[in-house]
């Protein structure tokens, strides 16, 4: 935790950029879709599960975009993350992706990508719900 | 811009509490660096199986949850990556003299100061440069 509250020296400033929380468990897709976004100039922070996501946003991170897996273990998914994020942080925009389903119509979000996904589809959507 | 990055450094960084994950992170890509995030040894494995992704340093923790801890890691790097810098960081002082056997520079202290990690993680690879050279 030392490591948050410290300014950063001189010769890694930080650029403000908007931010994403990009929430999947698997890491190599994380990896991969985290990098893309972070090319495309977002600031792209990580969490392996919703539990880590939520950790991230009550403990103050800035967010204005998640995008989320639905499909997760542990006792919440993509989707009891969105409506917790709705109730708490209402400001914050959802977008869900998902292997195994089809468009969540029942579910309330900002988007839905089917996997595999295209990464250039994604920084488009995110571009236009920060537009 | 590709030249820049493909000249990153990349940090694999291993730790299971994200509030002390992300602003390491975070940190380290301030820095210049390529940082990939893993919230376990399991998720660090995988990376590392991984062949189309470099990594230069693994910063890790020791104590994490599940069957594979920082100790372990480093163990599993000597055996099937040996050559690749790993720099442990945790709580467990009795585990100080196994950790310079695995660490060229032996275990950061936590809670750890970004700029103790990055200053390590650049004595690293500036050593490591160092012996590539003829």
């Amino acid at each position: 935790m030392a490591a948050a509250r410290r300014e950063p020296s001189p010769r890694c400033e930080r650029k403000v950029r908007d931010t994403v929380l990009v929430v999947e468990d698997e890491v190599l897709v994380r990896m991969v879709v985290a990098d893309e976004l972070r090319k495309a100039g977002y600031t792209v922070i990580e969490a392996s599960s919703a539990h880590e996501a939520l950790d991230l946003l009550r403990n103050g991170v800035d967010v204005r975009v998640i995008f989320s897996d639905v499909r997760m273990p542990g006792p919440m998914d993509g989707v009891g993350l969105g409506r917790v994020v709705r109730s708490e942080f209402p400001m914050i925009k959802i977008v869900l992706t998902s292997g195994n389903l089809t468009p969540l119509d029942w579910a309330e979000h900002h988007g839905f990508f089917q996997k595999p996904y295209d990464a250039a589809k994604i920084i488009k959507h995110v571009k236009r719900l920060l537009d | 811009m590709s030249d820049k990055r493909e000249s990153q450094q990349t940090i694999l960084v291993v730790e299971d509490d994200v509030l002390v994950r992300m602003p390491i992170a975070q940190y380290l890509r301030d820095c210049g660096y390529k940082v990939i995030e893993a919230s376990n040894a399991d998720e660090a494995i995988q990376v590392l199986l991984h062949q189309e992704t470099p990594v230069d340093v693994v910063f890790s923790d020791i104590d994490m949850p599940g069957a594979v801890d920082g100790f372990e890691l480093a163990k599993w790097i000597r055996e099937h990556r040996p050559g690749l810098d790993v720099l442990l960081a945790g709580t467990v002082p009795r585990a100080v003299e196994s950790a310079e056997n695995l660490c060229e520079r032996g275990p950061v202290p936590k809670p750890y100061e970004a700029q103790v990690v990055h200053n390590h993680i650049r004595r690293l690879l500036a050593a490591r440069n160092a012996t590539k050279k003829p």
